[in-house]
């Protein structure tokens, strides 16, 4: 019989799952496959959970919640949605449900919580079975599975009242997954082409993705924010071991967010409510179901087509003709305007279902090749000054910096002390004030030096930009770009970080523990030797280094433009100085690990020398080679193989 | 009963129905008939809740159609193509239309299985077309509807099987005082079920009359004039075709009527011959440029 209230009938209920058991019932046996591993693990050992503890299930629960429900929840919600909505997309089945009686408000709600059961049950059957498990095992924790309920509840709903919400704006399911997937990503797809078309025409800014606006793709932002937090503890366990990082609570980092996207699927479920009212029965298998979504569709596929087929159009026609490393616009606005046009017109197809849609849609058309046009010149004119943009000091909480010189060495450090940040920048404004040097030319025959600028915001937001110097003659040493950057390579907060950085970052205890050199050459026998350094004398080459650092001696010999001077300045040998660092994770446990620091020294640094002499590693007989010195004694036998000292003996000098 | 006013209802700038109204008594059996493309099919959708028309009133019993549980819970209908669940039998349907008409009879059902003769266990997609229309038939009447709405209902159906349901349907027109409205081409097998018809053309309906009074107002005569003659000029003819001196004269007008118009002439013969149905389709539609055309191909 009917049922009594106009917004939910049980006949369909039911009929939507018994119709769709393979869909669910599928994802049932695959949810279930982990827990059930689980119990054969916990069988094979006695049902013995070995130590486990009630908050590591927690802990295991909330990877699943942050790392598999979005994605899991992001396709399973798609097939529910079109399993419970598919009628909407074909004339026979809608007239069938819309000529029922029963309301559209009725069909609405039924068809919703038939799909939003179809999305739970699988995580229900998994959550149910690892509890039953967990149980007996003594591992059960009940405030993490109240909480893991609430977190896939909130995803799941989220996840399929979006998926209903573009079925009401689509008549057709390939319109679907298209919108929908778009829909999830756009906020990605969109910085991503802003950034690739601000790459064309701005120096410093390449294509890549700050995830400016990355709340507004659920599935990535989730994927990125949720984590477990753990906090941890040392604890002496009962037979007398220190379990050094024993749980103390777990919580679902950024977890309020699911709580905020669960409210955001109450509004795409009203929108989506208010658009069956006004969804007509008719708009059955077109592409875009409603009226006013259609213009928006036609000029947003414009758009795209202008920013995504005209870069390929100008990189397969103009490419060859640009001989600067940014865009030229006026070509570049030429081939948006095709691409744009063309776009409009595959919309427009889409839209009217026939490929005779030029003679109605002329006029759209040209606004689009026009609008596309004007587009391209206004990002080209940069009328936002974003390539002439240098953060400000005090917005900054650190800044990354890479430079990469001349002769193939880099240098790179992350920066938190104000004075460092600010001579970045001032690097950075002599970087912008001097853009012909670097828009000059698109290769070097001195060679390329490259800078990394990576700033971080504050407010947890971050900035990127890249340089690339290509150096024709050596006038460009006179430019304030090169005398920036090279001042930077030097610069001894910079060096510091770079050297020791690595080892020191995050770091809550750092030993040294002894070192190690490398590649010094042996007089008498004529090979390279290798030593182990005490800690005693590591401590003292570690202070050497420092003071060659803060001598600004280190760094020199990265923008060398001279090859000659380069190889005479720079050894062959290296150092390694040798620490174990206790650093916290982000999982909340503290582990020690060993880590090194690497060094290859040149001439300049004195003090880095002399402490290896001082330590008996430098002596009269084993001495460090430049690398001109390496070059020109390095010897080739008649097969063009190294020369085997061990094998051929020495037939001939090397530097004494 | 039924009673459409001035609906209109517009696919993008075309208008499949622009002012249609037509009222159907009830517990009558209405034929509408018209051209392809009158906005038959239009007018039944708006009648069974499927499209809102954009303007005008769809009532039945005086309630507006449009999202009214209550009154679709008393009305069914059977359209060109049925739908069905894929893999459902004829048993699936029957307990999902139980779950949403009220009135749904199960001794019906199992009544109607003796005549339909179909295993009710079989799938429905594997069932031949006129199969699954006689399975819309069992499952639609089972729902012991006051309203009925069929398009093109008995396509498919063989004779005998037309005879059969048409018997059922009016059984419960008599039996349970039914309104049915009816769309269909077949204007002959109207004429046997309909007591009214409807034209609509270009979403307008033309005439709508009982079928004894749309009989009545427009009469067939065979006649033959004195010294061989042609039709007189100033006769309300809508068609006029000649074999030899009979002139078959079709008029707008009763029989009576007409004779006492033809007598002015003195013809030599008048003979008044019934009209059918499709005659008075393709007269009444003639005058609205829908005549046959006779072109040569």
């Amino acid at each position: 019989m009917q049922s009594k209230t106009s917004f939910f009938n049980p006949t369909l209920f039911k009929k939507n799952l018994s119709r769709f058991w393979p869909l669910w019932g599928g994802a049932v046996l695959i949810a279930v496959l982990p827990p059930l591993a689980m119990l054969t693990a916990l069988l094979d050992r006695g049902f013995r959970s070995h130590g486990m503890e009630p908050l590591e299930m927690t802990s295991a629960y909330y990877y699943v919640v942050s790392w598999a429900v979005p994605i899991i929840s992001l396709f399973y919600a798609a097939l529910c949605a079109l399993a419970v909505w598919h009628y909407l997309y074909n004339h026979r089945s809608v007239s069938f449900y819309h000529a029922l009686p029963v309301t559209r408000n009725g069909l609405f709600a039924t068809n919703f919580l038939s799909g939003m059961a179809m999305m739970l049950i699988p995580y229900a059957a998994a959550g149910g079975l690892s509890v039953l498990i967990s149980i007996p095992a003594g591992i059960f924790e009940p405030l993490g599975v109240f909480m893991t309920i609430l977190y896939v509840i909130g995803q799941s709903f989220f996840y399929f009242a979006s998926a209903t919400l573009i079925i009401f704006f689509t008549g057709n399911p390939f319109a679907f997954a298209a919108f929908y997937f778009i829909f999830h990503f756009f906020a990605v797809l969109a910085e991503m082409l802003v950034t690739h078309l601000m790459s064309m025409f701005y120096l410093g800014i390449v294509q890549g993705y700050e995830g400016v606006t990355e709340f507004l793709s659920p599935t990535v932002y989730l994927f990125q924010n949720l984590y477990p937090d753990a906090v941890t503890a040392e604890v002496v366990t009962a037979d007398g071991w220190v379990d050094y990082g024993h749980l103390q609570s777990v919580t679902l980092d950024h977890g309020w967010v699911i709580g905020v996207y669960a409210l955001i699927g109450v509004v795409f479920l009203a929108c989506a409510w208010s658009l069956y009212q006004r969804r007509r029965s008719e708009s059955a298998g077109d592409v875009v179901a409603v009226g006013w979504m259609k213009p928006v569709f036609r000029y947003g596929v414009a758009l795209c087509s202008a920013l995504v087929l005209g870069f390929v159009l100008y990189n397969v026609v103009w490419s060859s003709f640009q001989h600067t490393q940014t865009a030229d616009a006026l070509p570049m606005a030429v081939c948006m305007a095709i691409a744009g046009v063309i776009g409009y017109y595959v919309a427009s197809m889409l839209l009217a279902k026939s490929v005779k849609v030029f003679r109605d849609t002329w006029k759209g058309a040209l606004a689009t090749a026009f609008a596309s046009a004007l587009i391209c010149c206004v990002i080209a004119a940069d009328p936002a000054g974003v390539e002439s943009w240098v953060p400000d000091a005090e917005a900054l909480d650190s800044v990354s910096v890479n430079i990469y010189g001349a002769n193939g060495g880099s240098c790179s450090a992350d920066l938190e002390d104000p004075a460092a940040i600010q001579r970045v920048l001032d690097a950075h404004r002599a970087i912008v004030g001097d853009r012909d040097v670097l828009d000059g030319g698109t290769r070097g025959s001195l060679g390329d030096v490259h800078v990394n600028l990576i700033y971080f915001d504050k407010d947890g937001k971050f900035h990127y930009r890249y340089y690339d110097i290509y150096i024709e003659d050596e006038s460009v040493t006179q430019t304030n770009v090169y005398k920036a950057l090279a001042a930077l390579a030097a610069d001894p907060v910079i060096q510091e970080a770079s050297v020791f950085g690595d080892v020191t970052n995050n770091a809550e205890e750092v030993r040294l523990t002894g070192g190690y050199v490398e590649g010094l050459y042996d007089t008498e026998t004529r090979g390279f030797v290798s030593t182990d350094l005490t800690k005693e004398q590591a401590q003292a080459l570690e202070a050497a280094v420092r003071r060659d650092i803060e001598a600004g001696r280190f760094g020199r010999t990265l923008f060398m433009l001279d090859y000659n001077e380069y190889i005479d300045s720079v050894y062959r040998f290296s150092i390694q100085i040798h620490y174990t660092v206790t650093r916290e994770y982000r999982d909340g446990s503290t582990r020690t690990n060993s880590d090194n620091v690497y060094l290859t020294p040149s001439v300049y640094c004195t003090e880095t020398i002399k402490a290896l002499e001082q330590a008996g590693v430098i002596t009269d007989s084993r001495r460090p080679l430049t690398r001109r010195q390496y070059d020109e004694n390095r010897r080739y036998d008649d097969e063009g193989e190294w020369w085997d000292y061990e094998k051929y003996g020495a037939d001939a000098e090397i530097y004494a | 009963m039924i009673h459409v006013e001035h609906a209109v209802k517009r696919f993008g700038g075309f208008a499949a129905l622009d002012g249609a109204s037509l009222s159907v008594p009830a517990g009558s059996v209405y034929g509408l008939v018209g051209p392809n493309g009158a906005g038959k099919s239009t007018l039944i959708r708006c009648l069974t809740g499927i499209y809102r028309q954009d303007e005008g009133t769809v009532t039945i019993d005086g309630q507006p159609v449009w999202e009214n549980q209550a009154l679709k819970a008393r009305t069914a209908a059977i359209p060109d193509d049925w739908f069905y669940f894929n893999q459902a039998t004829i048993r699936d349907m029957c307990r999902f239309y139980r779950g949403f008409y009220p009135a749904f009879s199960m001794e019906r059902y199992e009544k109607l299985k003796e005549v339909f003769e179909i295993d009710e266990k079989r799938s429905l997609r594997r069932l031949s077309k006129g199969m699954q229309k006689q399975a819309a038939f069992w499952l639609t009447l089972s729902c012991m509807p006051d309203c009925l709405i069929l398009d093109e209902p008995v396509d498919g159906l063989d004779p005998v099987m037309r005879r059969q349901v048409w018997s059922l349907v009016l059984g419960d027109v008599a039996q349970r005082g039914m309104t049915v409205l009816v769309s269909s081409h077949n204007l002959r097998e109207l004429e046997d079920v309909c007591d009214h018809v409807g034209i609509l053309d270009h979403g307008k309906v033309l005439l709508e009359r009982s079928l004894a009074q749309l009989q009545d107002n427009m009469v067939k005569l065979q006649v033959v004039f004195k010294d061989g003659g042609g039709v007189p000029e100033g006769l309300p003819v809508l068609h006029t075709s000649a074999v030899g001196r009979i002139h078959t004269l079709i008029m707008r007008t009763s029989a009576e009527e007409a004779q006492n118009l033809l007598a002015a002439y003195e013809p030599m013969l008048v003979d008044a011959v019934p009209l059918t149905l499709e005659e008075i389709f393709i007269y009444e539609l003639g005058g609205a440029n829908y005549a046959v055309k006779d072109i040569v191909l």
